[in-house]
């Protein structure tokens, strides 16, 4: 009798890992789910929705025959590039920003109002000024994008600083940290995993923004461009060559920043 | 022996107390009591008052309502670094390994690098962590934590060593293991200890003498000197369980 | 002829094994508990007694082996396990008495059961004054046990005591010690109680479990037949926690 009872429970077992498996197939059919969706949804629209096909097709016609004279990599490059800059310029002046903000409970007291003004308004509400100030060229994308991605480092150093746990700051205490100190070697470290929330996050919303920014303004390269120039003349297999390729750059950039992290910061890995 | 009579820490008068909603809560109720150097003293309370408050303000990490902390008979206020602490939480940093966490004290007094590691080494061996320098906090257990807390507090050379309930978190067969382990190290490097906890067996297996102190809020209620009750002291011998038998009747039942 | 002699018992584990992995945890478990038993359950540190915990409310599928409750595979649906974990873990937007019924509410009892048992449940621990506090306004001990209330006033098949008064100091677990005792003859609950703590397995204890290091199997069992209220300074009392802190010491 024990020993159909034991065959039940290894069966039991059985089930688990068979859940395994299927937890990591899920994923694939999801995938797949999708791309019959797109065939089926493709076939019963008749030219309004392009089928798979028509955008590979499309998107190899566009190493052949460049748009501006730039294959659909030098695009993407010129995207990333002004989120390269705007990123650059984000992660030095807010970080700091955040961190001011975060540790000096004055600073906070005065900048919070006006910085909370800021990040009410949306980035696009600023193109009308920003183009007057700097034209249509490519200061202007690079400073939408900044704007745009600032607030979320911003608020997420200013978080993970102001929220510093005592019970490191008492250790600083007993062995008479000075200031600069307990700044340095333990509220910033402290931070760190709050921080690259920040850095994620500014990096996933500046990606979106700069898209943006290009489909608003002239330019002569980038993603938002080939989108927006797909709309104009009703290429719709380029619009989606360019929304694919906006999602694919956007998962890599956010693996290639949790990477990032895992390797700045290995106290987060966590082995037995 | 004549060394050990010697006063080197002396309370006088502690008051602690905060606002509770338009309220005064009183912690500290008037503490007075004085540490003999290379004494193996335990603070000995009930419930979550008074104690750590007691330490905090022997560690310049609070100060008091009123009253004075007296360290070689001079005056102190604020943290000194000839006081050093072993805190309840552990307050490891996560960011650093074993090896940065113990040289971090060090590293705050500007020393050079080559130097710190030495010293910081000396102090891993100590405690039997020897192997482990580049670990992070949260790939060790709950004792080497612990241990790793110890050898930090050991590395600035602090006259006198604070130990906040540094056991509280572990189960009973490994509080056991540290507290054997905290005596040997004890006995090696010979130190002032402070110990805090409110396990009576942990305080008579440990202490020259234990300062009893009531419920909230904390008044000391007797002093107790076991320095006769010899060493390796067994858990299960009649006289040690009569002792803790009587320091159990007299404490305040904290529920 | 099996089935007479398995009826006295209310938990039949036969053979119980984990592996995690490679890992083996735990090694060809079997034991019974008789009904109303006060079982304790001790084992060196990191021996895998959570697992074996966790394999028993059934959190765990094992590997191998089996659990039966009054000589049925142990069933969630149907069987009634409670645990107490060493943390406390009340809903802190319940009150202590909404809190004392939750459980019950869940398994649909009539209300007039409930409320009788919650009165009583009340009573036993002298908790009318707390009765309409929420457990952040309790001290930990008192939310503890609240939650030990809990569990017994459901009346479970079997309960099953995770280390739950791991950190209180010894003037405090004593006086909750006595309380559990208390509680348990006055429900005639069949507990599992695991713990660390040697002085307390024999303080609670009519029978203790020994487990090995891992993988765990049981190295021996022990009981205890020492007149209640036990005085934890007798002779027989030190020799039986000695005995067993030999088994078990590795530190």
């Amino acid at each position: 009798m024990s020993k159909v009872a034991r065959e039940n429970l290894s069966a039991a077992e059985i089930r688990e890992q068979r859940m395994k498996v299927l937890y990591k197939f899920l994923p694939v059919i999801s995938i797949m789910t999708i791309i019959v969706l797109w065939l089926v949804a493709a076939g019963s629209s008749s030219g309004n929705f392009p089928s798979p096909a028509d955008v590979w097709e499309r998107t190899v016609r566009l190493f052949t025959h460049p748009v501006k004279k730039k294959n659909l990599f030098l695009h993407i490059l010129a995207s990333l590039n002004r989120v390269g800059l705007a990123l650059l310029f984000n992660w030095t002046v807010g970080i700091a920003f955040g961190v001011m903000i975060g540790w000096y409970p004055k600073l906070r007291a005065f900048f919070s109002p006006l910085f909370d003004a800021f990040r009410a308004i949306p980035p696009l509400a600023w193109i009308p000024l920003i183009t007057l100030w700097n034209g249509t060229g490519e200061l202007s994308k690079v400073i939408i994008v900044i704007f745009g991605s600032l607030q979320s480092i911003v608020i997420n150093v200013k978080a993970g600083l102001s929220t510093v746990d005592k019970m490191y700051l008492d250790v600083g205490t007993v062995f008479n940290a000075t200031p600069t100190q307990r700044l340095f070697k333990i509220a910033i470290p402290s931070s760190l995993d709050a921080i690259f929330a920040g850095i994620r996050t500014s990096t996933s919303t500046a990606w979106m923004v700069v898209l943006a920014a290009e489909m608003l303004g002239a330019g002569n390269a980038g993603v938002g461009l080939l989108i927006s120039r797909g709309m104009d003349s009703m290429d719709m297999p380029l619009v989606l060559t360019g929304m694919i390729a906006i999602g694919l750059v956007g998962a890599l950039l956010a693996i290639i920043t949790q990477f990032a992290e895992r390797l700045i910061c290995p106290w987060t890995r966590k082995t037995k | 022996m004549d060394q050990k009579n010697k006063v080197i820490l002396k309370l006088e008068n502690i008051n602690q107390g905060y606002i509770v909603k338009d309220d005064i809560k009183q912690v500290v109720d008037n503490v007075s009591m004085e540490v003999r150097d290379n004494e193996f003293l335990v603070v000995l309370g009930p419930g979550h008052c008074g104690k750590t408050v007691l330490m905090n303000i022997i560690a310049g990490i609070e100060s008091p309502v009123s009253g004075s902390v007296y360290l070689d008979g001079e005056k102190i206020t604020g943290s000194d670094k000839r006081i050093g602490m072993v805190f309840q939480s552990l307050n490891l940093m996560p960011w650093r390994t074993v090896m940065g966490n113990v040289e971090f004290g060090l590293e705050i007094s500007g020393m050079e690098k080559k130097e710190r590691r030495k010293i910081a080494q000396k102090y891993i061996d100590l405690v039997g962590l020897t192997g482990f320098e580049n670990s992070y906090p949260s790939q060790l257990s709950g004792g080497m934590k612990q241990r790793v807390g110890i050898a930090r507090a050991y590395t600035n050379s602090p006259e006198i060593l604070l130990m906040d309930e540094p056991f509280g978190q572990l189960d009973a067969q490994t509080r056991y293991s540290m507290q054997e382990e905290v005596l040997r190290i004890w006995e090696k490097e010979k130190r002032t200890i402070i110990f805090v906890t409110n396990n009576i067996e942990e305080a008579v297996y440990l202490a020259d003498r234990i300062v009893l102190l009531s419920n909230c809020p904390a008044k000391v209620k007797q002093v107790y000197d076991l320095s006769k009750l010899e060493r390796p002291r067994n858990v299960t011998d009649p006289e040690f369980l009569r002792i803790r038998k009587d320091i159990s009747d007299n404490t305040d039942l904290a529920l | 002829m099996e089935n007479i002699e398995n009826q006295e018992y209310k938990v039949r584990v036969e053979h119980l094994t984990k592996y995690f992995g490679n890992l083996h945890v735990l090694d060809d478990v079997s034991f019974n508990i008789k009904k109303g038993e006060f079982l304790c359950v001790v084992g060196p540190t990191g021996c895998g007694k959570t697992t074996f915990l966790n394999l028993l409310t059934r959190i765990y599928m094992p590997t191998k082996g089996q659990l039966y409750i009054d000589n049925e595979p142990a069933d969630p649906k149907k069987h009634n396990l409670a645990v107490v974990f060493q943390e406390p873990s009340s809903m802190p937007w319940l009150t202590v008495e909404q809190n004392l019924r939750f459980g019950m509410e869940i398994k649909k009892l009539p209300k007039n059961e409930i409320d009788a048992r919650v009165e009583n449940m009340i009573k036993l621990l002298g908790l009318e004054e707390f009765r309409d506090k929420y457990p952040h306004q309790l001290s930990v001990s008192t939310a503890q046990r609240i939650i030990i209330g809990r569990a017994f006033a459901m009346q479970p098949d079997l309960l099953l005591m995770d280390e739950p008064y791991g950190q209180m100091d010894i003037k405090l677990r004593f006086y909750l010690e006595d309380e559990v005792i208390r509680l348990w003859k006055e429900t005639g609950t069949t507990v599992v109680f695991i713990t660390h703590n040697i002085e307390e397995a024999v303080y609670l204890a009519e029978r203790v479990l020994i487990l090995t290091n891992k993988p765990a199997k049981i190295k021996e069992e022990v009981m205890i037949d020492l007149p209640r209220p036990r005085d934890v300074t007798a002779p027989e009392f030190i020799k039986l926690r000695n005995y067993i802190t030999e088994q078990i010491k590795w530190w």
